[in-house]
């Protein structure tokens, strides 16, 4: 019966997981005329004790780590908010449900392009001139993506803003799972709002909310797009912002490193697999076992 | 249940085993059969790869291409432009075997196509006439150990792009000419003095938008490097080189100019007269001189101790590796290499003709000419190793290790920019590419 399941898993995961895993424990270049030579444990060696190395990824690991941490608590927050908000018979909800949606229609790229714009850090970027006339003046020009202390911030801001939709569109649909019932016998309880949320709709939801909370995990370890993108347009402090998906594609394509960043991607999906683990025994869906 | 759950483990091991063969063919294909290129009939559809660059650029390729299809019937060009953020990527990517008959390259790349085996020497498909009109600038960034592999239509040149009603106004004197150039403390003094006239107190332009973790940081600020009596690399190795003491203190200086730099996030600074100078290439001259008029002026880059310097190269035309029909190829590039060509594409993108005759007849390079600066940086060469004090232009190394040398070091940039350690991001830039070096046997060409 799992057969296709099977297949389907060392197709899409097995096959180039084992290819990354052989891959890094050779010197293999992109398109060298070089065969590839046996590194046995070097390129492994090298990203945990060559500081030049070592360095950057730990960093790299620590702000994937960071994101993970602040996105999914406050991302899944913010989503189930907007959700319980546009849970309701409003006229027109449809068009207040897709304006909500709308940034995560736009590509990440097109998005970092614009959030760059606000960020700019002359006294032209729009969130530095919105400031400036909020405060009559007092607030001069600030390089949000170029300081290392708010780099990494810009950079959660502008994923939120962009992936929130998505959550909230899934916790939507589980919102409206919950049978009117429940909340009208609630009511006939006299419990009131904080107590329905507590009680009715948290319950009703929870394998969603999992559901979510677990997705967020999974992309909020994936971020590179937004890096990459502002990175190239210049301006953002890249050690402060370098997450291992950015390391491990510019060590491949920039400087065709395949072997060193397939180490890269082995180590990062070990730790991946592990802490979505420990996430699952923590929280679990009450319909499992 | 034992027995399925037995047989998938099975599945998986055999899955799991056939995964090193499978990485190793693929591997293997990259470096393997000698591939060359065939002369071919001299007839019939080549597929061309061009950059899709400025929109004025690629105009003037898509009409030499159209002209060189209703001129005669023997070839016929099939033009494919691929985005030119992504161009490097996409042939670095891509088999010997799947890549076009003739396709364009930009120049520091070219010795990593040729180690490839992507790129086939051009010699004896193009004609000599067609060799020996090439500048000798264009012909060095092309050459590897006597052969040609591309050459370009044009070249290229790094300026300060000056702004003269607002460097009057602040009393600041410029050089007219590579002899009197100024020196970094000069440019230094200026820039306070400009600030001191400028709304904003900022300036100066240095291009901040188009990052500098990328070729727009080696090129131009690699002169610096050279400037200062570094290199990127000498002998195949960055250590003695990148790392030296002044090159550490010509990249502090570097640094300290940030809090005069506009970060012009709208691309129009200097053409809006918000800043005094800019430090940018050739290309921005006709929106530049479109916007000031005779108010502009086109200074060298400053000079840190080594003379002044400036970056040198640009996209190149060369025949691919595995082409079928490299006679056919050759008599395109001589099309696309003669006057008519090189002069409408040089007129549409401001670059100087790569060209001995194309570049006579120029009007904003010859003697006189309003970018008779760039030309004068060109006609003293120092090829990619022999950097002396009185030769200006430099190409970038011809090596296939450069993506490597050109990541390192943008990145060394951008964080300097960005406030780091000059020395340890400049150590660190040296200790990544010498490794690079020593696992890939220094990079020769077989």
């Amino acid at each position: 019966m799992s057969a296709p399941a099977v297949v389907g898993l060392i197709a899409f995961v097995g096959v180039p997981f084992g290819y990354a895993v052989v891959l890094s424990f050779y010197n293999v270049r992109l398109g060298s005329p070089l065969a590839p030579s046996f590194f046995g444990l070097e390129q492994y060696r090298r990203l945990f004790t060559d500081p030049d190395l070592s360095g950057p990824f730990l960093r790299a690991l620590l702000n994937n780590l960071t994101f993970a941490v602040v996105v999914v608590p406050v991302q899944t927050a913010l989503a189930l908010g907007l959700a319980i908000l546009l849970n309701r018979k409003l006229k027109a909800i449809g068009l207040f449900r897709s304006l909500f949606f709308m940034p995560v229609v736009f590509p990440m790229a097109l998005v970092a392009v614009i959030w760059r714009l606000i960020l700019a850090r002359s006294d032209q970027g729009m969130l530095n001139s919105a400031l400036h006339a909020v405060s009559f003046g007092n607030w001069g020009a600030f390089d949000w993506l170029g300081d290392s202390a708010t780099a990494m911030a810009s950079i959660i801001v502008l994923s939120i803003w962009q992936g929130v939709g998505f959550q909230m569109v899934i916790l939507l649909a589980g919102l409206q799972q919950i049978p009117g019932e429940l909340y009208e016998a609630a009511e006939l309880d006299r419990a009131s709002r904080w107590q329905q949320f507590r009680h009715v709709t948290l319950p009703g939801i929870r394998g969603t909310l999992v559901f979510v909370v677990m997705l967020t995990s999974v992309l909020s370890f994936r971020v590179f797009d937004q890096v990459y993108v502002l990175v190239r347009g210049g301006g953002l402090d890249e050690d402060a912002t370098r997450t291992v998906m950015y390391q491990a594609v510019t060590t491949a394509f920039d400087q065709n490193n395949i072997g060193q960043a397939s180490a890269i991607t082995v180590v990062f999906f070990l730790i991946v697999v592990v802490l979505t683990l420990i996430q699952r025994r923590v929280v679990r869906p009450e319909n499992e076992d | 249940m034992s027995s399925p759950s037995r047989k998938h483990r099975r599945t998986a091991r055999t899955g799991l085993a056939l995964v090193p063969l499978v990485a190793l063919a693929a591997c293997g294909s990259g470096g393997g059969s000698d591939a060359s290129a065939e002369a071919g009939s001299g007839k019939g559809t080549i597929s061309v790869w061009a950059h899709q660059g400025q929109k004025n650029e690629t105009s003037a390729l898509q009409n030499a291409v159209k002209s060189f299809n209703s001129s005669q019937n023997k070839v016929k060009v099939d033009l494919k432009l691929i985005p030119d953020t992504d161009y490097t990527k996409t042939i670095t990517a891509t088999d010997a075997s799947e890549l076009p008959d003739v396709m364009e390259f930009d120049g520091p790349t070219m010795a990593n196509f040729v180690y490839n085996k992507k790129l086939a020497p051009i010699d004896t498909y193009v004609s000599a006439k067609t060799l020996g009109n090439a500048t000798d600038a264009s012909k060095a960034q092309g050459e590897i150990d006597g052969k040609h592999y591309g050459l370009g239509m044009y070249d290229s040149g790094l300026g300060i792009y000056g702004n003269k009603k607002l460097l009057d106004a602040a009393g600041v004197k410029y050089p007219t000419s590579l002899s009197d150039d100024w020196t970094a403390a000069q440019f230094t003094a200026a820039l306070k003095a400009l600030k001191a006239k400028d709304s904003d107190g900022k300036p100066l332009d240095l291009q901040e938008t188009a990052g500098y973790a990328n070729e727009w940081g080696t090129y131009g600020f690699a002169p610096i490097v050279w400037s200062a009596g570094g290199s990127l690399l000498k002998d195949g190795k960055a250590e003695g080189a990148l790392d030296t003491p002044a090159v550490v203190s010509a990249l502090k200086t570097f640094q300290s100019w940030k809090t005069y730099v506009d970060p012009n996030t709208d691309g129009n600074a200097f053409a809006k007269g918000r800043v005094a100078l800019s430090w940018v290439g050739h290309w921005m001259y006709p929106a530049y001189s479109k916007a000031l008029g005779d108010d502009l002026v086109v200074l060298p880059l400053p000079d840190f101790g080594n003379g002044p310097k400036t970056g040198q190269g640009s996209w190149a035309w060369g025949i691919g590796a595995d082409t079928k029909n490299a006679k056919a190829a050759g008599t395109f590039l001589d099309t696309l290499l003669d006057d008519t060509n090189v002069t409408a594409m040089t007129t549409a993108n401001g670059a100087v003709p790569a060209t001995k005759t194309a570049l006579a007849k120029s009007s904003l390079y010859k003697q006189g000419g309003p970018l008779q600066l760039f030309a004068d940086q060109l006609a003293k060469p120092c090829g990619d190793s022999d950097i002396t004090k009185s030769c200006v232009a430099v190409t970038r190394p011809v090596t296939a290790g450069y993506p490597t040398v050109t990541a390192k070091f943008g990145e060394a940039l951008n964080s300097i920019y960005g406030g780091a350690d000059p020395k340890s991001a400049l150590e660190k830039a040296t200790r990544a590419i010498d490794q690079d070096y020593s696992d890939n046997a220094g990079y020769k060409i077989p």
